[in-house]
């Protein structure tokens, strides 16, 4: 099994503290894995709670609009808490359960991956907590009410950025004391071992849907696109193809506001993209010469991290897969674009694999075909997205309604 | 009786690099044994609140590797006192894991800690270590298996530094049966232990004695330095001092909760180190 290295990279860079628990929870994983009932299980809860599958369509509209390759889009955003985070969430919790434990703890950037543990614990009957970086916390009302609404605690974290990569050491701190009784189910494909190559598995479910479906259309898949920021919706959704050489697998990191330092979060590409070691794993980050970790910037929470997840990492070096990037207006372009003509809204993220699918269907020729993953759906990003297309009235919105509160 | 030597812990660059240097200085001078210094890392997962914000305001203030060893290499010169470097793997590994410990040995440090490269993720440190005469020194702690333990063990490191859990109550401390039978189960692997994790006190030190070569004691001084004004290396002389068992008690009797060793007592983080 590859738990460990893709590459030079991944690994189980840890102290000794939580070496047992990531020692035990791999030697479980394989354990569950074989064990059909858990299959089972998984399939059941899939099938009636998460809302699988998702739907796959074809963008007649965009495609007219853009009069190059066939667009379709598989709607991994209609998933249950809004976003492919789900089917990780559900898949470690049910693992916590097996393994006798009766809590888990998550870190959660804007809210969605917090909110799909929340949900899922609130489903399998675990307790929750969820480390939120305060400013995050802040930008991310809703996602905090709703989590705290299904019975989990959201703790604010105060140290570093207090963003996102913080929310992290302060759960890697905290499992390490509780693991005991406490699973950590890492919201995408990164961390010490096993944690990728687990968020691989259940999300290779959005992956091997899409195949299907695609094959029901009658339409060969040329290529496939994929945000990326840790990347667990990008390496589910291409991992059916990884050992093959075709389709071409697109991923797409956030360009931000720019090229400069702290603009972006384009890791496999620019000036601050290093090879590293942080948060338990080996990958490429952005890092200065002394291996200290950069700020990232990007408009959508869920790409704004400063490292990659070490498969892609990996696959990105060997050519496999392909990265590009979208700033965050061509992100706010391809929102728009797709709710005017198909009347879907992606999630900023998954925006930004709009936007790379818009710029490669317009360079190929009509036939061709081009399969995005709208891996959340947009309704989260309204304070942000409002905020962006009309600020005025927007701002005007909720002054009247902090009037009438 | 034998004695539980000092070993004092500082973040390189805190406040600033010359008060960094007084600071270490300082505690040479109040009866340290050895000097710890740790080299920032902008996302230090194995340390508590007091170190993470120590690190964090060192950054802002422009801390890099480069003036860390450069301050190793004084440090070793004027105070005699053997210095080890606590720093974390991305630090290590930006450099090249043998070119940081051939540049640590070099500025005349003794013993290295990355607690996030252990022995079989070590990118090669410990053969490094090894071929420079530094002395890189494992992190283990009470969860670690006995497997575990065996495989560090054979590494034959000159020390190993180990995390404690102690139960402390107000300002009266004592090391549980548990804890020192750990101690005792690592000293029996033939390596000078360190032993580090919430040591404050003297009472502490005096328990250890016997059980640990050495006590790190970090967060301590750094609350000593927040706490003492501009006079702040008289204030921390003093504190080695009264760890060492030179000086009077006071200044070291902070009111702390009462915490148990066992797993399930863990839900709250101590206010020092955690490897």
């Amino acid at each position: 099994m590859r738990f460990d290295y893709f590459g030079e990279y991944g690994g189980r860079y840890v102290g000794e503290t939580l070496r047992p628990a990531l020692d035990r929870f791999a030697a479980e994983f394989v354990e569950a894995w074989a064990d059909p009932e858990f299959h089972a299980r998984l399939a059941t809860i899939r099938k009636t709670w998460i809302g699988r599958p998702t739907p796959l369509f074809f963008a007649e509209n965009a495609t007219k609009a853009l009069g190059g390759a066939k667009v379709y889009v598989k709607m991994e955003g209609l998933a249950h808490t809004g976003a492919h985070k789900i089917n990780n969430a559900v898949g470690q919790v049910l693992l916590a359960r097996r393994m006798g434990k009766t809590a888990v703890i998550a870190e959660t950037g804007a809210g969605q991956h917090g909110l799909a543990v929340a949900a899922a614990a609130a489903k399998l009957g675990l307790r929750c907590r969820v480390y939120m970086g305060s400013v995050d916390a802040a930008r991310q009302r809703p996602n905090v009410f709703a989590m705290e609404m299904m019975g989990a605690e959201v703790t604010p974290v105060e140290s570093g950025a207090r963003t996102l990569k913080d929310a992290i050491n302060a759960a890697l701190r905290e499992w390490s004391a509780t693991f005991p009784d406490t699973h950590y189910v890492i919201g995408s494909a990164l961390g010490p071992s096993p944690f990728p190559e687990v968020a691989r598995r259940f999300q290779a479910v959005v992956g091997e849907e899409t195949i299907r479906q695609m094959a029901e259309t009658g339409d060969a898949i040329d290529v496939m696109v994929a945000c990326v920021g840790g990347g667990s919706n990008a390496i589910g959704f291409f991992s059916p193809r990884l050992d093959s050489d075709s389709p071409r697998l697109v991923g797409v990191e956030a360009g931000g506001r720019g090229m400069g330092p702290g603009e972006n979060a384009v890791r496999m590409s620019g000036g601050a993209s290093r090879v590293g070691i942080a948060h338990g794993y080996k990958s490429r980050f952005l890092m200065d010469g002394d291996g200290q970790v950069l700020g990232s910037h990007s408009i959508s929470a869920g790409l704004d991290y400063p490292g990659i997840g070490p498969q892609l990492a990996s696959l990105g070096e060997s050519g496999r897969i392909e990265f590009e990037s979208a700033s965050d207006d061509e992100a706010l372009e391809a929102l728009t674009f797709f709710a005017r003509h198909e009347g879907v809204m992606f999630a900023l993220e998954s925006a930004h694999a709009g936007a790379a699918a818009m710029r490669i269907a317009r360079g190929m020729s009509p036939g061709r075909t081009v399969v995005v993953n709208m891996s959340g759906r947009g309704d989260k990003d309204l304070f942000i997205t409002a905020k962006a297309l009309g600020r005025e009235r927007w701002i005007e919105y909720l002054k009247s309604e902090a009037d009438n509160a | 009786m034998p004695e539980c030597l000092l070993m004092a812990h500082l973040v390189a660059g805190y406040p600033d690099m010359e008060r960094s240097v007084a600071v270490a200085k300082a505690l040479a001078r109040g009866g340290a044994d050895y000097l710890e210094v740790q080299f920032p890392f902008s996302d230090p997962t194995a340390d508590g609140p007091t170190i993470e914000r120590a690190c964090q305001a060192a950054l802002a203030n422009g801390f890099k590797v480069d003036g860390g060893f450069a301050m190793v290499r004084r440090l070793a010169a004027e105070t005699g006192k053997p210095v080890f470097i606590m720093t974390y793997g991305s630090i290590v590994f930006a450099r090249g894991a043998a070119e940081f410990a051939r540049l640590a040995a070099e500025a005349g440090a003794t013993g290295l800690v990355v607690p996030d490269l252990p022995p079989d993720y070590d990118e090669n440190l410990f053969a490094a270590g090894a071929e420079f005469g530094l002395a890189v020194t494992p992190v283990i702690a009470p969860e670690t298996t006995p497997a575990r333990l065996g495989c560090i063990g054979s590494l034959r490191p000159e020390y190993i530094y180990t995390a404690l859990r102690l139960g402390v109550t107000g300002s009266e401390t004592s090391l549980d049966d548990d804890s020192i039978r750990y101690l005792d189960s690592v000293s029996r692997l033939g390596a000078k232990t360190i032993a580090g994790f919430g040591v404050r006190s003297r009472g502490q030190m005096e328990a250890l004695a016997g059980h640990a070569h050495a006590a790190a004691v970090g967060s301590h001084f750094l609350d000593a330095l927040a706490a003492a004004g501009p006079d702040f290396e008289e204030a921390l002389a003093a504190a080695a001092g009264a760890l060492k068992g030179n000086g009077t008690r006071q200044a070291i009797t902070a009111p702390h909760p009462r915490r148990r060793r066992g797993i399930q007592a863990r839900t709250a983080w101590p206010r020092g180190r955690r490897f």
